[in-house]
């Protein structure tokens, strides 16, 4: 694993509270990067479609950041996905990656990841988009 | 030590994300599998072995009795349990926890429950507010 560029500045730990809801439709991927989140001290939510992780949200599930992927099967991808957040939850963080597609204008986000990504760089977007 | 590890087959994130984040404060590893392709591709890439394998049994049946004999061929040593409802899985739940490696338990089932329900009716006055 490499870590984050030395030119960036190391956020301070968060509190063991958050909640982040990883939304990959491909379980290997999900499974480990869930499991460093964990060891990072963060609640992880699995979600394995963009459907999945709306139908936790409007059922009351908490998540202060979404991490998702954007190209995914299902009725919703991460850019309707991200859209929907937008409308009904625009206080809820978002981190979107793919290695399909770049960076989109018509929705809001704090960073979009490159795949393929290091987990330990992700964990430091994902710790700096939660203090923005 | 490695923890005892629990592979969790459900479709169903609102039943699925409750059970798992449970086990997990009750001391188990946790792998959350939505079907039967990803329950294989995580037991394919797990290097240590699943101790218990639960098992949605309700929405893809063929499929899920299907897996089951699958494991038991392939991991001998792992226990299967078969889940049909949501009362049955916190049952399920609650007896591996109380077996469980965590030596101060982390909630009452009956909260687990509760939760679950809660989600599904929120779930559902959401389906019928859209109809």
């Amino acid at each position: 694993m490499v870590s984050a560029s030395a030119s960036e500045t190391e956020p301070s730990p968060l509190s063991q509270e958050m909640d982040i809801l990883l939304v990959e439709d491909e379980v290997l991927n999900r499974w480990l990067f869930a499991e460093e989140l964990r060891a990072a001290g963060f609640r992880v939510v699995e979600a394995g479609s963009a459907d999945e992780a709306w139908a936790y949200l409007m059922a009351g599930g908490k998540a202060d950041l979404v991490f998702s992927d954007i190209v995914m099967p299902g009725a919703m991808d991460g850019r309707d996905l991200c859209k929907q957040l937008n409308h009904k939850f625009p206080a809820i963080k978002i981190v979107l990656t793919s290695g399909n597609s770049g960076p989109m204008s018509d929705v809001k986000y704090e960073r979009f990841l490159q795949k393929p990504y290091h987990f330990d760089h992700a964990i430091w977007i994902i710790r700096k988009a939660l203090r923005t | 030590m490695t923890q005892p590890t629990i592979l969790l087959v459900e479709a169903d994130i609102l039943i699925r994300n409750p059970l798992a984040q449970y086990l997990r404060e009750c001391g188990y590893q946790v792998l959350e599998a939505i079907d039967a392709t990803e329950a294989h591709a995580l037991i394919g890439a797990k290097e240590s072995s699943i101790d218990v394998a639960m098992i949605d049994a309700n929405a893809h049946a063929e499929t899920a009795f299907e897996l089951a004999r699958w494991i038991r061929q392939n991991v001998p040593e792992a226990e299967i349990v078969m889940i049909g409802s949501v009362e049955r899985a916190v049952k399920e739940a609650t007896g591996l926890c109380e077996d469980g490696p965590a030596l101060t338990k982390p909630y009452n089932h009956q909260a687990v429950f509760d939760l679950i329900q809660r989600r599904l009716a929120a779930r559902k006055r959401h389906q019928d507010s859209e109809k």
